[in-house]
Parts: structure tokens; sequence; C-alpha cells
């Protein structure tokens, strides 16, 4: 084949792996962008629940194994969906007894307007998380194993007929699975009724408290309904990247940079961001050594912030 | 600044002298590590606060300078055989211009993404130096001189080092605290367009401020190195390098050289007993508790120990006495004006936002000694056309001249410095300092001696009748006295033309009495006053002269009997109707 | 029906209102005027909960309404239409008038309040499905006032209706609000800066300044009375 081939087959593999981990990157976003994007709360502990969204598969994965499914190659997915209402409630809980203590009116105590503690407190919500995740679950690099994982299909090039790409099943299932949470989260946030009263509290806290919603309530519940789909989004990425505590920190800088990118407040932007990251760390890939290929994301947040903070999407932005 | 230095100069030697001691006694060799890593980090915290603590900007990312400094001993010492009494200097220049390259940029930012590129910069650093191949670097042992390469076999020896890093640390806070330096950042903290308003040149000043902290990092990211012996990219760009630094000064005390001291000696004794008694057993033990102890200060002492336990036990009068009353302030009467010269020419000034024009085509002139209120009905675009002529909004269109020189597109502190002061309707005081250290921060742009700025704020409370109040902390006054200090600070920087915003709003009608008679006494003074104000019972007997404002346009101009009865500001104020029926019958 | 006594509100040691009384009846159209900064808003603010009074009370239909939290104060009842319109800017205007419906005390007579909402503003009709950040002044004001009666509410609070409108618009408005007081028999308490507009059509008035009433009455004997212009103007 020649070169020429080899680096167009190169390149589509890439861009393919880019729009499946891209898919997944997506709904993390989407989760983060809940959160920080329209309730502008910076949660520093946002990977490390993607890590418990991990976690969570893995040992339900154990649990549901000892169910008879049709297919053990969908017990992972399965997992990974439950993992998000268990999340959930941990989100919920976690706002309602500590992150609501900095946030909203009572911020205003605080320097900074809030967001000062805000970060703090997060970043010590996360210290716990990833060494209690350590003490819990041991520091040994850990997987959620199906039969799907080294089974691929194989896709010839439509132009070349000696040329494929490699299409990783257990990939294209998560991606889709991504893709399936994304829209009915986004039927859940414009067509339902909950999604309204959570969309006016978030738009204008004080008039929705004039027309009887309880602002407080509802940003609880959506810091749940964050934290639930990144956690997820982190089952469905363990179905093909191994994990071990600490990994959270790997990702932060990719869902803040995946926001950024779509736009604050727009969280049909957090899914195109969180795709367009993961495009951009494997088409690195061809050009730059594996090894920095999450160097090169944190290069693209840096000039994003310092160039174009609206991103793609969205409205005004905080500069001086 | 002033103030004694005696006495922390006394509890530093103190601090020393026992650490000191405590290490010529203590025998064991895990204990003799740790009295080496609390001064290390408490200079790392100490860091952190010359940036952080002081302005307020939030740093996750200073394990960028330690590593750099770090890693600048250990390549210096490895590959070019240079000596770590070289090495760190050398890292500290290292890391002051990583200071530079990564604020310059970054200090455009506000609030949450200046954290997150924070955080941003280690990691890349991280990933950077893991590609580059230096994974786990240690440092090679110097059988020859080993003295001349910073190696010892007694340990005391490097306490003694640390101890001594940790003095050179405390001194440098305290003569950036001690100085107009660290008053600045705390004013840029504060508030800080305010302090842009009030001559104070922000960006020049957060830039040396990180500088400062980040050539501290990076000695005690060199002596880290040293110390330790070996380097991996994670122990020194790490999430949790960065989070020590802030959990130390943040748990011990923000903003002040005595937190990290004290979040270092509690903490890391704590940490790490902990993380040796059960580390074993329950790895990232240092973890949980780091975490924790962030969560409890962070709900509980948002501040730090320190000032929690100051606040409790505070007094009114401040702790630092004033300084000595050396040199007599000129003062400076200004001429009284010949004829009424304008001394402030607007011509068209027009601003949009969007579609929104918020001022359009607003032309007056202010003469030099009078008094002239800005009036009109709520949004006709008064703060707007303030924020104009400060230089906190860019102008679209039309000039503005002051005394014949053009304010068109330079920054508030550079139109504050030819003359231009400004009042701001939330006053936002450093509730901990005296009124007096409130005000000396106006007087910075104008006087280049500390001295001679006291005396300046000395002078400038004592035309707003504060000057009896001067030792007394900020946080106790009244509104009104609150107002009257900020007044006095924009007088400290001597201007000619004052633009007052609301300095009324709220006040008691005795309270309002006497700001207008302070306000007289400033103007009879010789200072041109433009203020804004709604309160037009008071304001028709202060002014001389008003300007209207409706919808962003100039609706009328006179003297306030004139101005009262056009028909069209009664129509502007009340309604056409009303104005209408009035007319009618 | 609505009884505020010796009202207080303090921020800092700014005071906001000072002792100010005032009362509606059912069925009344009562306005308030007054100058900028005369406290208007922080009244309103107080009623609905928003800002929290340093002394004295009030009460709604009987109940005291300060221990009420200001998210359930709605379904009591009263409907706060605020200054500056404050509509959802990134929902459609259907969905702003399903917020309005939140409180309503019957979720099965919205369709028929929507009959109304839209019979008073026609244009809200056809712009059902346009977000609500892209209408004009004018037409966010008719949004925020249908929000306002979505929820059958007893007692209507306008702020400002008339603020940043051109005056037909703002005519056009205070017909509406005269024809629900008339008409649909609402108990109306306005806020207002214009004072003929507000006046013409309320039973009683009162004009606030610098935190206070200075004047109350009927609305002749305000429309005759030049204080109004000193409480404005200062002389």
């Amino acid at each position: 084949m020649s070169d020429f081939g080899i680096l167009a087959e190169n390149f589509f593999q890439a861009l393919a792996a880019g729009l499946l981990v891209g898919a997944i990157y997506g709904l993390m976003c989407v989760g983060l962008g809940i959160i920080f994007g329209v309730m502008r709360v910076i949660n520093f502990a946002q990977g490390d629940f993607l890590m418990l969204g991990m976690y969570a598969t893995l040992y339900l994965t154990g649990a549901l194994a000892l169910l008879p499914l049709a297919g053990s190659g969908a017990g992972p997915f399965v997992a990974a969906l439950l993992a998000g209402p268990l999340l959930f409630a941990g989100g919920y809980l976690l706002h309602r007894f500590l992150i609501s203590r900095v946030t909203g009116t009572r911020a205003s105590a605080f320097e900074g307007d809030g967001h000062y503690a805000q970060l703090i407190l997060t970043l010590g919500v996360s210290l716990v998380l990833q060494n209690g995740g350590l003490i819990l679950f041991g520091s040994t690099p850990q997987s959620v194993r199906t039969p799907l994982s080294s089974r691929a299909w194989e896709i010839p090039l439509l132009y070349d007929p000696m040329s494929s790409i490699f299409l990783n099943k257990a990939r294209v299932i998560a991606a889709l699975v991504s893709i399936v949470v994304g829209i009915g989260l986004y039927w859940l946030v414009n067509s339902s009724r909950l999604g309204k009263l959570l969309r006016a509290a978030a738009d204008n806290p004080r008039a929705a408290t004039y027309m009887g919603i309880d602002v407080n309530w509802a940003h609880r519940i959506a810091f749940g309904i964050g934290i639930g789909i990144t956690a997820i989004a982190g089952g469905l990425v363990a179905t093909f990247n191994p994990f071990q505590p600490y990994v959270g920190l790997d990702y932060v800088i990719i869902m803040y940079a995946g926001v950024v990118l779509g736009g604050m407040g727009s969280i049909l932007g957090a899914y195109w961001g969180g795709m367009t990251i993961g495009l951009v760390q494997q088409l690195s890939t061809l050009v730059l050594p594996t090894q920095l290929q999450n160097a090169t994301i944190f290069v693209v947040f840096l000039l994003l912030v310092l160039l174009r903070p609206q991103g793609l999407f969205g409205r005004s932005a905080e500069r001086v | 600044m002033g103030g004694r230095l005696g006495f922390p100069l006394l509890i530093i030697a103190l601090i020393a002298l026992g650490w000191l001691g405590l290490g010529l006694v203590v025998g064991n060799s895990y204990y003799q590590l740790m009295l080496t890593l609390v001064p290390i980090w408490a200079v790392m915290g100490l860091s952190w606060n010359l940036l952080s603590g002081y302005t307020g900007l939030v740093s996750f990312g200073h394990a960028s300078f330690f590593g750099l400094g770090a890693y600048t001993v250990t390549i210096a010492l490895v590959q070019f055989n240079i000596t770590p009494w070289f090495g760190i200097p050398m890292g500290m220049v290292v890391g002051a211009a990583a200071g530079v390259i990564i604020g310059y940029p970054t200090f455009r930012l506000r609030g949450h993404y200046f954290a997150l590129s924070m955080l941003a910069y280690p990691m890349a650093l991280l990933y950077v130096f893991q590609w580059l191949g230096y994974q786990e670097v240690p440092l090679p042992m110097k059988r020859e001189h080993p003295a001349w390469f910073m190696q010892f076999s007694d340990y005391r020896a490097y306490i003694a080092i640390a101890v001594g890093l940790m003095v050179v640390a405390l001194l440098v806070s305290l003569a950036v605290e001690r100085s107009r330096f660290g008053m600045s950042l705390l004013a840029i903290k504060q508030n800080e367009p305010a302090a842009e308003a009030a001559g104070i040149d922000t960006l020049r000043w957060k830039m040396r401020a990180i500088m400062l902290s980040a050539a501290v990092a990076a000695a005690a990211g060199g002596l880290y190195a040293v110390v330790l012996l070996v380097v991996t990219p994670d122990s020194v760009f790490g999430m949790l390098t960065s989070a020590q630094a802030l959990i130390v000064a943040l748990f011990g005390g923000v903003g002040i050289l005595w937190g990290p001291v004290i979040g270092a000696a509690i903490l890391i004794p704590l940490s790490e007993t902990l993380q040796a008694q059960l580390g074993d057993v329950i790895p990232g033990i240092q973890g949980v508790v780091y975490g924790l102890a962030i969560i409890l200060v962070i709900l509980l002492a948002p501040e730090g120990i320190y000032w929690r336990l100051r606040d409790r036990f505070h007094r009114t009068q401040a702790a630092t006495a004033l300084p000595p009353v050396a040199v007599e302030a000129t003062v400076v009467r200004l001429a009284a004006p010949a004829a009424r010269m304008p001394i402030l020419t607007v011509s068209s000034l027009s601003k949009s936002f969007g579609g929104l024009r918020a001022v359009a085509e607003v032309g007056f002139e202010v003469n030099a000694g009078e008094i002239l209120g800005i009036i009109g009905p709520n949004g006709a675009g008064k703060t707007t056309l303030f924020n104009l002529l400060n230089g906190f909004l860019a102008i679209d269109r039309g000039t503005v001249v002051f005394e014949g020189q053009s304010l068109v597109g330079l920054k508030p502190n550079r139109i504050c410095r030819l003359g231009v002061g400004r009042t701001f309707q939330v006053v936002r005081s450093f509730a901990r300092m005296s009124v007096l250290q409130n005000v000396v921060v106006g007087a910075y742009h104008a006087e280049s001696h500390d001295a001679a700025a006291f005396a300046a704020a000395r002078e400038a409370l004592r035309r707003v009748g504060m000057l009896d109040r001067a030792g007394i902390l900020a946080g106790s006054l009244t509104n009104k006295e609150l107002r009257l200090m900020e007044l006095a600070r924009a007088l400290a920087g001597r201007p000619k033309l004052l633009l007052m915003d609301e300095p009324l709003a709220g006040l008691g009608a005795a309270e309002v009495e006497d700001m207008l008679a302070v306000v007289r006494a400033i103007s009879a003074g010789g200072v041109t006053i433009v203020i804004i104000e709604h309160t037009m019972k008071a304001m028709v007997r202060l002014a001389e002269r008003f300007i209207v404002l409706n919808h962003g346009r100039v609706l009328a101009a006179g003297k306030p009997t004139e101005v009262t009865s056009d028909s069209t500001v009664v129509e502007a104020y009340l309604g056409a109707k009303w104005a209408a029926i009035r007319a009618g019958g | 029906m609505l009884e505020v006594e010796a009202l207080t509100v303090t921020y800092g040691g700014l005071r906001a209102l000072s002792e100010v009384s005032l009362a509606v009846t059912v069925g009344q159209y009562v306005a308030i005027v007054g100058p900028n900064g005369a406290g208007k808003t922080t009244l309103f603010k107080s009623i609905s909960g928003t800002v929290t009074p340093s002394a004295g009370r009030i009460r709604f239909e009987g109940r005291d309404l300060l221990s009420v939290p200001p998210a359930e104060r709605a379904h009591l009842g009263i409907a706060h239409v605020p200054e500056g319109r404050q509509v959802f800017n990134s929902l459609t205007v259907l969905e702003n008038l399903e917020m309005g419906a939140h409180a309503a005390r019957d979720r099965r007579s919205f369709p028929r309040n929507l009959e109304r909402i839209y019979e008073l503003f026609p244009v809200l009709s056809e712009r059902r499905d346009q977000l609500a950040g892209t209408l004009s002044g004018g037409e966010q004001q008719m949004l925020a006032i249908g929000r306002g009666i979505a929820s059958e509410p007893r007692l209507l609070m306008l702020d400002e209706p008339s603020m940043g409108l051109a005056p037909a618009v703002a005519d056009l408005i205070f017909d509406r609000i005269g024809e629900l007081h008339r008409d649909d028999g609402l108990t109306v308490l306005l806020v207002e800066q214009r004072v003929a507009e507000a006046v013409q059509s309320c039973d009683f008035g009162y004009v606030l300044e610098t935190g206070r009433v200075v004047l109350e009455g009927s609305h002749r004997s305000l429309l005759a009375d030049d204080r109004i212009r000193k409480a404005y103007l200062g002389m």
C-alpha cells in the first residue's frame, strides 16, 4: 500500500476513534455543563465522580453477572446506566449538605463572589474522594471486562478495498449508549416539566422564586443530574480504558475544556465541545507522541480561554 | 508602611531559634525529615500567599513553579555538575520567568477561568516532563566536597538550611506586607475597580506579585529536591503539591505571614505521622486528612485559623501603632479659579451595548471649582457616563478632554493620576485595618515616599472631618463614616476633579446634612465636583448646576430652579400625562 | 387583603424603608408612586420575600407573610411582575407562561387562563414558540404580566411596568391592567414612576419618598396635589 494510503488509513482510524471516544466525552461534558455552564458552580470533584462512576460500574457488573442476562456482553453497559441514579443520589446529598453552603444566597459572606469558597470546598471533596477511593479500592488499575472489548468490526474504506479501519465493538456500543443517554437527557431538559423548572431556575433565580419555584431544590436536582450523567459516562469509559482512583484528574481538564469550547450555558454546546476534544485528542496522535495527547488538550484549553472564552456557541465570558 | 517592626522580627527570630533548638535535640531521622519538610512547605505556603493570599486571585497551580525549581536544581546538578547552592537561585530565576510568562495572559481572566487555567499549567508540565524522559531522576551522591554540593551527613544541616529559607521567606513577606506593595495587593483583592480608580496600576502589581511568588516557590522546590534526593514529575508537578501550598496557607491564615507557618506546623506533622503509622494499612490517608481539613476550614473559618482567633480577641483600636508625624503635609490649596474655565469638556459621547444605546451624543462642560449634579430618571445612563469618563468602559464615539488632555482610551489608573478621582456606591474597606491605612492607598500614586503618603492621607481625613477616627478599625465604622473614608481615599490623591457616585443614598436626614457640609468644604478647597444623585431634596441645595439625562441623552442643563420647572424634565420624571394635566389645569 | 404595618428595611446601615404602612382591600386597585430610590421596589421585594425586613409586619389574608418562605408565597396567590420584566430569556413564550402557572391552585384551569392571556395580548399567541429573550420590551412586559396572571392570583403586583417602554405601548399596558381589574375583578397593587398613568385608574394611591410615605389619598386628590412634584424634584 502506498504511503498516502497508509496515511489515509491512519487518519480515518484516528477520526473514527475520535468520534467514538468523543461521543462519550460529550456526555461527560454535558454532566459538567449542567453544573458549571448553567449553575456556574465550579466543581473540582467532577473528575472524581467520574471515577466513582467507573468503580460503581465495576462492582455493579460483578453483581449483575450473578443474574442470568441474555448475552453477557450487555452487563457492563447496564451497570454503567445504573451507576447514574446511584451517583445522582450522592451528588444530591453533597449539594444539600456542603455545596449549598458556599453557593447561592449564602455565598455573599465569602470574598470573591463565593467562587473562591466553591473552588476550595470542591477541592477538598476531590481530595477526600480520590484518597478515600485509594483506601477503599486500592491502587491497582482496574477495567471492566466485556467480551466485546476484544472484538472489532472491520470496515473497509470505500475508495480502497485493501485498507480498512477497525471499530472496537465495545467502544461502538459505549458510544451508542452515550448518544442514547444524551438524547434522553435532552428530552428531559427541553420537554419535560421538570426540565422547564430547572431551566427557569437557572435562567433567572429571582423570577423563578416569584413564580413559586424553590430554587435551592432546583439547584440540588440539577447538581445531582450533572453528577449522575458524568458517572454514566465514566462507566462507559471504563469498558475500554483502565482506571485507578486518581484517574479523575486526567479527565477534569478534558471536561472543562469541552464545556468552555462549547460555550458556557449551552448544554448542547457542551456535547459538541466534548466531541471536539475527543477528536483533537485522537487526531493529535497522528503527529504527536501518545504521551502528549493530554498535554495537547491542556494547550487547547489554555488557548481557548485566552482567545475565545465564549466558545463556539456561548454567550459573554468573564474577561477583564 | 511604618508600624513597629520589632515585634514581628522578634517572633521570627524566636521561631527560627526554637526550630534550630529542636533540630539539635531530635535524633530520630524520621522526625529530622519532618523538621526539614515543615519549613519547606511553610515557604511554599508563603509563596502562595504572596500571590493568592494578598490579591485574592486563587492559584491552583503553584506546583508549576515548585516543579521548575526542583528540576532546575536537578538538571543543573546531574547534567552540568552545578551545585545546588547556585542551582537554587537559578531555579528562582526560572520560576520568576515562568511567573511572567504565565501571569501576563492569565491575569486577563477572571474568577473561575483564572483558577482553571492555573490548574492546567502544572498538569501540562507534568506530561511534558514525563515525555521528555524525566521519569525519576535521582540526585547523584558527591563523595568529594559534599558540602559544596549541599550534601551533608548530618541531617541538622538540612534543617538549618530549611529554617534559613523560611526566615528569608518570612522577611520577604513581612517587607511586602509592611510596604505599599502589600497594601496595593490588598486593595486589588478588596475591590479591583476601585483600586484602579484610585491610581493603582493593578496589572503591574499583579505581575510583580506572581514573579516574587514564583521565585519563592521555586526555591522551595529546589530545596525539596536536595533533601529528598529524587525527583519525579508527579511528586513536584502533581495536584497534591499545588493543593498543599494552598491548604497550608488557607488553614493557617490567608494574607498574613504567620498563616502558612501555623498551617504547616499543624498539618505537615499530622499528615506525615498518619502516613507513617497508617500508610500501609490505609494508603492515601494523607490526602483524606488534607481534604477534610480544607472542607472544615472553608466552612468554619474561611480565612484561616489566625484570623478566626484574632477576630475573636479583636479590639477596636488598630493593632499597629500609627507612624510618627515626621513630615508636615504641604497643604496644597489649589489656586481659586480666576474665571469659570471649563476643566472637563465632553462632546458627542456615545456608547452602545449590543443594540441598546446607553449613552447617546452626550455633551457638556464642567467648570473649574463648581459643583455639578448629574440627575435623571432610572436607567438614564448616569453611571454608564461615569464609567466612560473614568476609563472603565470603552468609548464608542466622542471626545473627553480634561485640562487639555484627551482621556479617550486611557486606563483608569492613568486617568486617576492625571487628576480625576472617583468614589463608588458600594464601599468595601479593609475591615481589619485602620482608617488611615485604608485611606493611604489612594495617596500612593501621588507620593512616592510612604511618609509623605501618610501625611497626604491624614490631610484628606482632616478635610472630611475624620482625623480623630484615623486609628479606628474600619470594620467598626458607621455607614456615613465609611462614605467619608471612601471620600478621603479619593482625596488623598489630590484630585482636581472628583466624580461622586450617589454619596447620599440611604443616609438619614442628619447624616445627609453632614455629607453636604463636607462636600461644600471640599469644593471650597478648590476641587471640582460632579455628583450623581437621586436624592433631589438635598441636591437642589448643593449643586450649582444640573445636567439632566434621560434615555442616555442630555435633556436639559442649567440652574436648579430652571431645571426643576422645565416641562421636559417634569415629563421625564413624572410622566407626560401628569405634566400635561398640570400644565393644562 | 394585604396589610403592611410599620415596615422597615435596612441594608447594612442604609435605610431603604422607614415605618411604611399601607393597605389593600379585596378588589381594590392601589398605586404607589415616587421618585427613584424611594424604596418602591424594596417594598415589593419584602412582600415577595427576596428581602427580609428588619422591623414591621406584613399580613396577607390575615396570615403573617413574613413567616412564609419566599418560594411558597406565590402559592398563596400573590403574583409579582418584577421590575425590568425578568422574563426567562432562554425559555419560549409558552414555557414562560407555563412557569407562571406553576403556583396555580388547579393546573387544569391553565388552558382556560391561557385563552384569556391570548385574548388580552394577542401577540403572545403569535409568538408562543419564540424565545422570550428575542421579544421587544413591550412584548416582554406583556409576557411578564401574562405570566403573572397565569396562576390565577388573588393579588397582582406590578413593579414599574412602563419602564423603558414607549408611551403608546405603556398606555396599552395600563389599559390592559385596568381591564384586568375591572372585568376580572383582580386586586392590583401597582408601583410606578409615571404618576398620572399610575394614579388615573387607581382607587387609592401612596407617594413614597426616601423610604417614607409622604402623601396618600384617592386618585383625584393626588392628581391635584403639587406636593408630588416636590417629592420627585425637590422643589
